[in-house]
């Protein structure tokens, strides 16, 4: 592949031209208010498998989305096709669309202008990069496969996006985004290991040290398995383990499903919820996080704490609930850094080395709720799973389901490392420790 | 949308493509409307309609696959985007172990049209509005309910797949669905029960014969009365398991380990690969000899019977598991031939324009037997009826599942009791079907739709339908889904 391929790269849609359009739409819009959102994106994927490319892929995208407003009635329509005409043709629609629409009594007019973090959001490396870059990403994961006759399956994907809002209140709100992410699963026989990496920079997503990590992993447990009965264990989660947890706390902090009594959460805001050793912040000016400038409403990202020494502080609230609830301003949960006083160290290796006997997790698969009102869920250990005993890995053991509650488990909590970054496949990006865990349940295993 | 212009562009894409060296190039054009409308607490939320427009160039270089798309439809992007495809191709070819080999397939010309009687995008607004107020409002009246959720979706699209080896396919398909919840709280926990039209490639006619009302009324007691129900005692029960709840156990345990991609580890890094391997076609015993697993993407009005699939082969009924012998995969042009199937199954499909084809799951279901669902019931001492769907979770080979429901009612001396609340059961795929004693005649066949099936990097939505009538499972492990219940 030449570098001319860059000559065939979309001229992404620039703040003067989403300017345009922003004039375009409010100029013509007959409703009382008229919100918009532009999202244009280019961006691709090189998908390897069995130690060679198996799916390789580029796409731009543009969607402008409008809502109108008269009075309480409030409709959407969105489009792909950003001319002049396909645009006034949405606003029609979303205009039709409210008119018709019976009042909605938690209806708020759009943001008025706001004030936002001035975050790095775009890196330029990222946004030049293409098929080539992520092309070389892919050979070396292979290369370093290939050299201990181990399979290599995974993804480089980059992507570049141009993110707006306007509304006629005169909100105004403009960033650049980029992305990069790189994962790999190395197969060893019936032995798998992983890593994952997510950033702004395509430069930091540090290839050749998680391939690295996942033959490790691999090689590891290329030996039989050790089938272990299910039960309580003292478990080590390694940071995407505890982030797999994590999320699901986060998505079940709804502020509205709180006051009506239809949470995990109700009845326990100002409580102790977790070990008190343990914060969580949003924290969107991080480096290493994926933090925005702004929601998809508008509202200004903020440095926020949601649980403080345990005690859970914070709630996700609409912007109603919000007011409803006298909230200003509304904190947001984008850039998730879980912490603890006092760590045991930097690295899972310093949890492996004072735990007598336990379970090591490398990641957890396909977590699901199971009992919403005490957050109980279940997944499957994956892609490393061991036996540690006497402060060393002794065998691999075969995957076990658990059954547990994070409300739970975060109250069990031996010890922990710094935090650390977490990227898994269902979730979003993370810092959060590595945590020794104790009575952690393992309702069943699996044959492998 | 598929006029002239279109073809035009097709044309002009596949001759760029040509032009570059491509030995295969195929476009699909498409224009996706969508209409959602999401009611929450006797309020709509959302009223939301999308015009998702664009195309995506496919061609193969040197046995290797590159592939680029726009959201813009223009003479211009056309040949920026197809030379974009050549040059991503001719990189993954310097990656290539096994070269791509498409299994034959005859050229077609044909028009595809879903049959409705009401166009949803032609039903005035306000009739689907009022629909889903009335709802919640009947929902939230009986007592005990404090929330309650109403949503209608209905998607249609407009599609043009012409390919280099002649084939040229239009395509208007549609698409509805409808459903409700209610939840209610007691004892400080809270409990959901809901109600689902089957996703079905119909028109608005599929609402308009539902009595929303009814079913409405229906779940608000059966919440309250989950909600009050006593938590399941663990232990081992026989399992009667409605056509709606079967629909996710046999999509997860057979529909993703029969899909032949993941078989030969494409999906290792995400979705998993398949304790099915090809080896094992023929000979493994899946089930019991009471289970039938047939894929059928001819069925009408099911969502994966589209005539032909995004590779251009036209849709096919097949056996997955006959008499319990695992027998087929599905498959896409690529892979058939990687187990020397002659013809591919056409079971490829992309989940948009931006997005490649890959394998997916295809309409497959469980045939009927010769019982009566009360014949089913009467024959099991101690168990439990399951209906709808609740948790599920499985393991990346496809092997240790584990699923609730949505209501449970204690099965004594042949006799549905009272409900349950919190039941999960969980097992081994081929032990689980091994289990399968009976199942019910064709007069109990349902079908349920699914339009979140995930898979692939970057992620994407498949669609298919699962038909079954109910089944009977005996001795399977259950357990209650709290933590305290462990404790």
């Amino acid at each position: 592949m030449t570098s001319s391929i860059t000559a065939l790269w979309p001229k992404l849609t620039s703040r003067q031209e989403f300017e345009f359009l922003a004039d375009l739409v409010m100029s013509h819009s007959t409703g009382d208010h008229t919100c918009m959102s532009l999202r244009d994106v280019h961006g691709g994927t090189t998908r390897f498998a069995n130690n060679q490319v198996i799916q390789n892929v580029n796409q731009r995208r543009g969607t402008l989305s409008i809502t109108v407003a008269f009075g309480r009635q409030h409709g959407t329509a969105s489009t792909t096709d950003l001319t002049a005409g396909a645009v006034r043709e949405t606003l029609k629609q979303a205009e039709c669309i409210a008119r018709l629409s019976p009042d909605d009594p938690e209806y708020l007019p759009p943001l008025g202008p706001q004030t936002y973090l001035s975050l790095a959001t775009s890196r330029p490396e990222t946004s030049a990069a293409g098929p080539a870059r992520r092309l070389d990403y892919a050979r070396e994961a292979i290369g370093q496969c290939k050299m201990e006759n181990l399979d290599a399956a995974g993804t480089v994907s980059s992507s570049v996006a141009r993110v707006g809002l306007a509304a006629d209140t005169g909100l105004r709100a403009y960033e650049e985004r980029t992305e990069a992410r790189f994962s790999l699963t190395v197969q060893a026989g019936d032995a798998t290991g992983w890593s994952a990496a997510a950033h702004r920079s395509i430069d930091r997503l540090h290839v050749q040290e998680r391939t690295l990590a996942a033959i490790i992993k691999a090689k590891r447990g290329a030996d039989e398995p050790q089938e272990l009965p299910p039960g309580r264990y003292t478990v080590i989660l390694e940071p995407p383990a505890v982030a797999g947890l994590l999320s699901w706390m986060i998505w079940m902090l709804d502020a509205k499903s709180f006051y009506k009594g239809t949470s995990p959460f109700s009845g326990t805001l100002n409580t102790r919820i977790l070990d008190r050793r343990l914060s969580l912040f949003n924290q969107p000016t991080h480096a290493d996080l994926l933090g925005n400038g702004f929601t998809s409403e508008g509202l200004p990202v903020i440095e926020s704490g949601w649980i403080e020494a345990g005690v859970l502080t914070q709630l996700l609230h609409d912007r109603y609930t919000a007011q409803e609830h006298q909230i200003d301003p509304v904190p947001t949960l984008e850039s998730p850094y879980l912490s603890g006083e006092r760590p045991i160290g930097t690295r899972v290796d310093d949890l492996i080395r004072t735990t007598q006997r336990g379970i090591l997790v490398t990641n957890f698969w396909y977590i699901r709720p199971v009992n919403p009102s005490d957050l109980t869920l279940t997944g499957m250990t994956r892609d490393g799973t061991f036996l540690i005993e006497n402060g060393e890995i002794t065998s691999a053991v075969r995957n076990f389901r658990f059954h547990e509650s994070p409300l739970r488990a975060f109250t069990h909590v031996d010890a922990y490392t710094t935090p650390a970054e977490a990227v898994t496949s269902e979730t979003g990006k993370a810092l959060v420790p590595a945590m020794r865990i104790h009575d952690f349940n393992f309702s069943s295993a699996t044959r492998f | 949308m598929s006029g002239p212009l279109w073809d035009e562009l097709a044309e002009l894409a596949l001759s760029r493509a040509r032009a570059a060296g491509a030995e295969y190039a195929d476009i699909r054009l498409l224009d996706t409307t969508t209409r959602t409308i999401d009611g929450e607490d006797r309020r709509l939320s959302h009223i939301r309609e999308t015009t998702d427009r664009g195309f995506g160039v496919r061609v193969l270089h040197r046995g290797a696959w590159g592939f680029a798309a726009s959201s813009i439809l223009s003479l211009e992007e056309i040949p920026r985007v197809a030379d974009l495809a050549v040059e991503i191709a001719k990189g993954s070819a310097s990656l290539a172990i096994t070269k791509v080999q498409l299994a034959p397939e005859p050229v077609h010309h044909n028009r595809v049209v879903t049959p409705c009687r009401l166009d949803p995008f032609a039903v005035p607004l306000e009739e689907q509005t009022s629909l889903l107020m009335a709802t919640m409002e009947v929902i939230q009246r009986h007592p005990g309910v404090v929330r309650s959720h109403a949503s209608l979706w209905a998607q249609r699209d407009r599609k043009l797949f012409v390919s280099t080896e002649g084939t040229h396919l239009e395509f208007t398909l549609l698409a509805m669905h409808g459903d409700c919840t209610a939840t209610a709280v007691h004892g400080g926990r809270f409990a959901s029960r809901s109600f689902s039209t089957p996703h079905l490639r119909m028109g608005y006619e599929l609402i308009r014969d539902t009595d929303f009302a009814r079913e409405a009324m229906r779940i608000a007691e059966q919440a309250v009365e989950k909600v009050r129900a006593p938590v399941v005692e663990a232990g081992r029960y026989d399992l009667v398991l409605d056509p709606e709840h079967l629909s996710l156990t046999m999509h997860e345990s057979c529909g993703h380990p029969s899909e032949l991609d993941r078989a030969l580890g494409y999906e290792a890094n995400y979705a998993g690969t398949s304790f099915l391997t090809p080896e094992k076609r023929g000979t493994y015993r899946y089930g019991s000899p009471s289970v039938n697993l047939v894929a059928d993407n001819t069925e009408p009005e099911t969502l994966a019977a589209t005539g032909y699939d995004d590779d251009g082969v036209r849709c096919q009924k097949w056996d997955i598991v006959r008499e319990g012998l695992f027998v087929g995969y599905c498959t896409n042009r690529e892979v058939a031939s990687r187990i020397n199937e002659e013809q591919s199954r056409g079971s490829n499909r992309a989940d948009s324009w931006g997005t490649v084809p890959m394998v997916r799951i295809a309409n497959i279901g469980l045939e009927p037997g010769t019982s009566t669902l009360d014949e089913l019931l009467a024959d099991v001492k101690r168990g439990i009826y399951i209906e709808g769907h609740g948790s599920y979770s499985i393991d990346q080979r496809r092997y240790n599942f584990q699923f609730g429901g949505d209501a449970f009612w204690l099965i004594e001396n042949g006799r549905r009791t009272h409900m349950l609340r919190d039941v999960i059961y969980h097992g081994i795929t081929p032990e689980f079907w091994g289990r399968c004693d009976g199942v019910a005649d064709r007069r109990h066949r349902r079908r349920y739709g699914f339009i979140t099936c995930g898979k692939g990097q970057p992620g994407q939505s498949g669609w298919m339908t699962h038909a079954a009538s109910h089944a009977r499972f005996r001795r399977v492990d259950v357990i209650a889904g709290d933590v305290k219940a462990d404790e």
